[in-house]
């Protein structure tokens, strides 16, 4: 990776050939003429980091960035953890947890923690993984330190070097005076913030209102396994951002952009709000095996569309009771699948016509309490009439030869005069009904009715069972 | 090995809940949510239906009084037995006709605890309803799962079975008569059948305990009748008889 004509970064192979950050880029093709070269693109470096730290929003509210700078390749993040460390049960936890999520992102990462920011991120800078709990420990290591490998202002860096001064023990036995006047007063406050001398405020990181991520990936992929590893960044970049805002996610959108075509959108819907990375991924991954790719995809945007807050829930003392929580995964994991209008609740409707006494609802709700009707109701309403035979007197069901015998009615049920002459799909139309009790002579219950407007008239419309 | 020893060995063996012996009940008490038949609990095992076990009905269509009889046990799941101790999920998979909710309702099932899985018709709707199933008892959220299957085969038995094992629930697979004949892996199977008077036929084919031969006959709630006999039907003049004059007549096992 190169910018303004200067290698910041390489990788192993570019390595073994001799290259090395800080070299002139003329130098580098030399070294290495097959040499690939990356230009730096600053704005997706901050995109990138400003995901990680809505991410980061999972561990701690209090998130505050370290902007790439111009000669340096990395940039960092603030995590305030202080205030966490019980919630988390301890540094190691946190710093593992932490680790193992910025590498599952595919990110590497270099930390240290300490009392003070900018002692950390010196840290960060020249060791692997410093644990400091205490001032003493950190003042004492922080003054090992070497002066040129800080990102102090360069003419800070070049005047030190030319006192003679080498590590940061060196720098503060000098009078800070004198030595402010010389170096200036940046580089002088930096060390007094990083030995914890002088309060370290830091703009904190504002998690943005609404949630949208974008990813581009590295090349075109046409599999549902590999969108589903690339989206798993933005996945964790969202769950952090609902864990900053005490929030869940009931509906999101991912959008999958094609090259030169109309991007697809994947709506992903959740029975109940949640910020749970499983439960995420379970949807996405039944939503992806099922998506047909018109063409490969070579950028991705995440975009939250329904947040809902979502409280903490307390657990169970004596059992865990898997009650709403688990059915709620369930019925996301079967509409995924089955699509969203195969798995419904039932609800009354206060509603004469049998057609029209079942509402379907999303999700099943309390009901409005139990018609209080003496009439007999069928447990199956048959999705259109059957019609009857009548033969003789005698009434025949389809496919069947011994007639069926009336055992109670007629209930008249005559409704919906408003819609006469509707009778089209949506609308049942003006209905005038006999309805009768019927037992069939293999012992099925029926329940039909008589229509006098009809050819026939008699038709099957429920099965009590 | 001592005498004694291989005694203790034996009955531990004999304590697993998937072994029995032919001549008695498994000595293990079962999870068992009673039916609320009392004939029927008595020929149970564990006296009701078993949780964490598949249970096959086999009946031809809709109509017969399957539902009646699963009724009392949906109720205690969803809470509404006047015990209130439950207040779990049941769900309906694959169910052959739409449910007429009014007539739910009416029989004291709590609405915002029943869901309805109707796969949409096509090539997959059987394949998608055994698998909707199958979930359903793996996550073990559900209390109670009825799925309706014309098609499964011996081995999609074996996966609901497996999953039924994990997951606590009351576990019904509704299939057709000619099923009858098939080994499955349900421990618990029972033959519907019509009979006089609007009771309903139930034989217990398959069961861990020793074989019952006689039907038994339940008596369900059926809709109210204004004559059981000699109803002038308002069509014929004579009314027609043929389930009440009849005895019920049992098909061979095959």
């Amino acid at each position: 990776m190169a910018a303004h004509g200067q290698v910041l970064a390489c990788d192993a192979a570019a390595d073994a050939a001799g290259v090395a950050p800080g070299m002139s880029l003329a130098a580098a093709r030399a070294m290495a003429p097959t040499l690939n070269v990356v230009a730096r693109d600053v704005a997706r470096e901050t995109a990138a980091l400003s995901a990680l730290a809505c991410w980061a929003g999972s561990f701690t509210p209090r998130i505050s960035l370290v902007p790439p700078r111009q000669d340096e390749a990395a940039s960092a993040l603030l995590l305030e953890i202080g205030t966490c460390l019980r919630l988390f049960g301890g540094i190691e936890r946190i710093t593992t947890a932490v680790s193992a999520g910025v590498a599952a992102q595919g990110y590497s990462l270099r930390y240290a923690v300490a009392p003070s920011a900018q002692g950390a991120l010196w840290l960060a800078q020249v060791m692997e993984a410093t644990v400091y709990s205490n001032a003493t420990a950190l003042s004492a290591q922080l003054a090992t330190l070497p002066v040129a490998a800080l990102d102090l202002p360069p003419q800070a860096a070049v005047r030190l070097a030319q006192f003679g001064v080498r590590t940061l023990a060196d720098a503060r036995r000098l009078p800070t005076a004198a030595l402010a006047r010389r170096i200036g007063q940046d580089a002088v406050g930096m060390m007094a913030r990083a030995f914890g001398e002088l309060p370290d405020p830091r703009l904190p990181f504002v998690f943005p209102a609404q949630f949208c991520a974008d990813l581009e990936l590295p090349a075109p992929v046409d599999n549902a396994a590999a969108l589903l590893f690339a989206a798993r960044r933005l996945k964790a970049a969202l769950a952090g951002w609902l864990a900053a805002r005490q929030s869940g996610v009931s509906e999101c959108i991912l959008h999958l952009h094609h090259h030169q075509q109309p991007a697809t959108a994947l709506p992903l819907r959740f029975a109940s709000a949640t910020r749970d990375a499983a439960r995420f991924e379970r949807v996405l991954r039944e939503r992806l095996e099922r998506l047909a790719l018109t063409a490969p995809v070579d950028a991705l945007r995440l975009e939250a569309t329904g947040i809902e807050p979502l409280p903490g829930h307390s657990g169970s003392l004596f059992e865990a009771s898997h009650g709403t929580h688990g059915m709620a995964a369930l019925l996301e994991r079967l509409r995924a699948r089955l699509g969203e209008t195969s798995v419904h609740g039932l609800a009354c409707r206060a509603e004469h016509r049998p057609e029209r006494a079942t509402a379907t609802i999303a999700v099943a709700q309390g009901g409005n309490g139990t018609p209080g009707r003496a009439a007999p109701r069928p447990f199956w309403l048959l999705a259109r009439p059957q019609a009857l035979r009548e033969r003789g007197g005698r009434l025949y069901p389809p496919r069947c030869k011994d007639p069926l015998q009336l055992l109670a009615g007629p209930e008249r049920i005559e409704s919906g005069w408003w819609q006469e002459g509707e009778m089209d799909g949506a609308s049942l139309g003006d209905v005038r009904r006999d309805y009768f009790v019927a037992l069939a002579a293999d012992g099925r219950w029926l329940w039909i009715y008589r229509d006098n407007r009809l050819p026939g008239g008699w038709f099957l419309h429920g099965l009590f069972s | 090995m001592s005498g004694a020893n291989a005694l203790n060995q034996l009955a531990e063996v004999l304590a697993r809940p998937d072994v029995w012996r032919g001549g008695c009940f498994p000595g293990t008490s079962l999870l068992a949510l009673p039916s609320g038949f009392a004939a029927l609990d008595a020929e149970l095992p564990g006296g009701g239906w078993p949780r964490g076990a598949l249970t096959e009905l086999l009946v031809d269509g809709a109509g017969l009084g399957e539902i009646s009889l699963l009724l009392p046990a949906l109720r205690a799941i969803c809470g509404n037995d006047g015990k209130g101790d439950e207040g779990g999920w049941s769900l309906l998979v694959a169910p052959p006709h739409p449910p007429h909710a009014p007539a739910w309702a009416a029989a004291g099932i709590d609405l915002a605890r029943l869901m309805v899985v109707a796969p949409a018709a096509g090539k997959r709707a059987a394949s998608d309803a055994l698998w909707a199933m199958e979930q359903a008892l793996a996550s073990a959220a559900p209390r109670a799962v009825l799925g309706w299957s014309a098609g499964a085969d011996a081995r999609a038995v074996r996966r609901l079975q497996v999953a039924a094992g994990g997951s606590g629930a009351l576990a019904f697979l509704l299939r057709p008569l000619c099923t009858a004949a098939e080994a499955t892996a349900a421990p618990l199977r029972l033959r519907l059948c019509a009979a006089p008077q609007g009771r309903l036929g139930v034989q217990l084919i398959k069961r861990r305990g020793p074989p019952l031969t006689r039907p038994l006959w339940l008596t369900l709630p059926r809709p109210k009748t204004l004559h059981w006999r000699n109803h002038a039907s308002t069509l014929a003049g004579a009314p027609s008889a043929a389930v009440a004059a009849r005895s019920p007549s049992w098909p061979a096992l095959a």
